[in-house]
């Protein structure tokens, strides 16, 4: 019984739920704020996420007449759920274990896809041509950056599964365990090809520009999401603020889950550090001095230069063990 | 509370542009000094939205040509409530350089309640701020 409540607990407060919603809404603040500031602009407020969720409350739904009602309503909702269950699979080294079960690595990569999903559905489901454009796009992005994601997982679990014995590992806690007693995989030659090639995965997972084309809101007036108002909208932006926190977090126990010491607030603060710095390095800096690409570019992009860094990652792993 | 919630809410004005005709001289100042880049509507919470249905505050350019003005009406209609307008330049009011022309078919508040007008040929990058704090102002008690 405890266990159950013990779940709905990360479920909803710590580290799933408010939480991680309260973090994710605080770094697309503070990545706002930033690309304000390289513009020598002002900015808006750190807050002005949680400001904007509370006004799309306050607005009216508007549903498209031929709209296929259900799959519509339903899509902010997979996306959303998707997310904060993928939430309490990220171990907080130090802080919080992780669902202790072998193969949440796996699992993990398919509720990432989630989101992307629900924004297919929803951009077909609003019936409209801009919606549709949205979809098709989409779904190119997400076939392009689920390769290298794919191999850098592998090459991941591969290398602490070969240094412990087995085959390869894909549970995130016992990756990150590894790294706990062996040092981080930050630190191992073999593995940064992998690691850049997860920091190029990160903005195109993100729909930053310049891989905002699913929504390029100046071309195809911000596609799938198009026809959603109010808080239907909300959920998208809450699923996005989930999925930030999903993304990096992925990378910080897949690369970098050393904890500072024993004090829990501490590591907290650390770990908050540690997100700010990827949040900076792969989103931030990256939308301030780029422009959009094409959809072919992208994927040609992500075809290229991600995947052959991680397969050097994976070939090196499978030579040196 | 629902007082509070709206104090809070005012504070996220998304703008929609919406070009009736227009010359383009007063979009040039909403979409390059006005409001992003130089002058920084930014840190009022406003962004520019690309879509209808996630607008707060409409900003009106041109004189409303015969052409256009259905689409118009529509793209109006599209915009959830609670909305407000603000009719950027001389062109919405009169007409401006364009007045007495076969193809206009303005004043547009013949057509749309006009809530904030900003005159101007173009208006300057204040004035336009201005109106924009004076439409937040008249869409808190919407809200």
């Amino acid at each position: 019984m405890t266990d159950i409540g013990h779940l709905i607990f990360n479920l909803l407060i710590f580290p799933g739920g408010l939480f991680a919603i309260v973090l994710g809404l605080l770094l697309m603040g503070i990545d706002r704020k930033i690309v304000a500031r390289f513009q020598r602009r002002v900015g808006p407020p750190l807050y002005q996420p949680f400001i904007d969720l509370v006004k799309l409350t306050r607005k009216e739904i508007i549903v498209p007449e031929t709209a296929h009602l259900q799959a519509f309503r339903l899509a902010p909702l997979l996306g959303f759920a998707g997310m904060i269950v993928a939430v309490i699979l990220i171990p907080i080294a130090g802080v919080y274990q992780g669902l202790e079960f072998s193969g949440d690595l796996l699992v993990l990569l398919y509720l990432l896809s989630l989101p992307a999903i629900a924004l297919m559905i929803g951009g077909s489901a609003s019936s409209s041509p801009f919606g549709a454009v949205g979809f098709s796009r989409e779904m190119v992005m997400m076939m392009s950056y689920e390769l290298p994601l794919l191999l850098v997982l592998l090459t991941v679990a591969l290398k602490v599964g070969l240094k412990t014995g087995g085959i390869a590992t894909f549970s995130l806690s016992k990756i990150v365990g590894f790294q706990l007693e062996n040092g981080a995989l930050l630190f191992d030659y073999t593995m940064l090809p992998a690691l850049v090639a997860f920091l190029i995965f990160i903005p195109g997972t993100m729909g930053v520009v310049p891989f905002d084309i699913p929504e390029a809101e100046t071309e195809i007036v911000e596609g799938p999401i198009l026809e959603y108002s109010g808080s239907w909208l909300a959920l998208f932006k809450l699923t996005n603020a989930l999925k930030m926190v999903v993304v990096l977090g992925l990378a910080v126990a897949l690369f970098f889950p050393t904890p500072l010491g024993e004090n829990t607030m501490l590591n907290l603060l650390w770990y908050f550090l540690k997100y700010l710095i990827l949040l900076v390095i792969s989103i931030t800096i990256v939308r301030t001095s780029t422009g959009r690409i094409r959809i072919d570019q992208a994927f040609k992009f992500y075809l290229k230069y991600p995947t052959a860094l991680a397969l050097i990652s994976l070939v090196l792993t499978l030579v040196k063990g | 509370m629902t007082k509070l919630l709206s104090k809070i809410a005012k504070r996220s004005p998304w703008l929609y542009r919406i070009n009736a005709g227009s010359c383009n001289g007063c979009d040039v100042e909403l979409a390059t000094t006005a409001c992003i880049p130089r002058y920084d509507v930014e840190r009022l919470g406003c962004k520019y939205c690309g879509s209808p249905k996630h607008a707060d505050i409409v900003l009106i350019t041109g004189p409303l040509t015969a052409r256009v003005r259905e689409k118009v009406l529509r793209l109006y209609e599209e915009i959830p409530d609670p909305k407000v307008t603000v009719a950027i330049g001389v062109c919405p009011i009169s007409g401006g350089v364009f007045r007495d022309s076969y193809a206009i078919t303005g004043p547009i508040d013949n057509y749309i309640p006009v809530d904030v007008n900003v005159p101007g040929c173009p208006p300057r990058p204040q004035a336009i701020i201005d109106g924009i704090i004076e439409a937040i102002k008249i869409w808190e008690t919407r809200l």
